[in-house]
């Protein structure tokens, strides 16, 4: 989660990398609750989580999305 | 620049080794969240056992028969499964990873779902994918590229290997704002 990118950036970055029809959907809403059920959070990752985040934004510390784009065709 | 490399380099190594060390994946609690009973149907107990992502890319990558879907960070093969299910024998699934014992589980978890035979397991990283330029249909991932800390290249990769009117579907996660230091700063953070 340290490396998520804002999703402006995100879009921006496959648009540099030349992809096209960039579309970003599915929005998801990750709490700190649920990023503990993955075990690849320590239990210390989600303490601290939970002491350096503002309790207001608990329920929402990252969106899950889904990216889609498209190499242009040889036409361009 | 040598520090942001060493940087780099170590982000690679903690990411590695957190997926693998751990013992188990998110199970039913993740798995269910993110795919329909009808595609947990699809899956064997294993794949689902080991569900690490964070969306489900197969359903909006609409994959063709025929298709070659590459999944970059395939870990026990659960994405890599149902694309295969959907390309079917005349297409090719590729899962991608970077942790050895991952693809062992997925190749355990694709021959128990029948579908072995128009699948494979590299071993590889996002940053330099193991593919010839313009080979594949469809670049999917869950929960990988937040994991990249060479997101620009990895995607340059990505544009490489796909062929001209190529697509992707991608699920990860966005961070509006800043995250506490103390979290942007902690090298384990990044591998969740």
């Amino acid at each position: 989660m340290a490396g998520a990118l804002a999703e402006r950036v995100f879009a921006e970055k496959l648009g540099r990398a030349g992809f096209v029809d960039v579309w970003v959907g599915a929005h998801r809403p990750t709490s700190i609750e649920e990023a503990s059920q993955y075990p690849l959070f320590t239990d210390e990752v989600i303490e601290l989580m939970r002491r350096t985040i503002a309790p207001e934004r608990h329920g929402h510390v990252a969106t899950s999305v889904i990216v889609k784009a498209r190499r242009p065709d040889a036409a361009g | 620049m040598a520090k942001d490399l060493m940087f780099q380099a170590e982000i690679k190594d903690v990411v590695r080794e957190a997926y693998g060390a751990i013992s188990g994946g998110g199970g039913q609690a993740v798995a269910g969240r993110l795919y329909s009973d009808v595609e947990l149907a699809e899956l064997p107990r294993g794949a689902i056992d080991w569900a690490l992502g964070v969306g489900n890319p197969v359903r909006y990558a609409f994959l063709q028969p025929g298709e070659v879907v590459l999944d970059i960070g395939s870990g026990a093969g659960i994405d890599t499964i149902l694309a295969a299910r959907r390309v079917g024998p005349e297409g090719k699934a590729i899962g991608l990873d970077i942790v050895p014992e991952m693809s062992e589980r997925a190749r355990v978890h694709a021959a128990e779902a029948g579908v072995d035979a128009w699948t494979e397991f590299r071993l590889g990283e996002m940053e330099q994918i193991p593919l010839p330029d313009a080979s594949v249909d469809v670049v999917i991932s869950n929960g990988v590229l937040n994991l990249s800390a060479r997101k620009s290249r990895a995607l340059a990769e990505i544009f490489r290997v796909l062929k001209p009117g190529g697509r992707i579907s991608l699920a990860d996660l966005t961070v509006e704002g800043e995250l506490p230091p103390e979290i942007a700063n902690d090298q384990s953070a990044w591998a969740g």
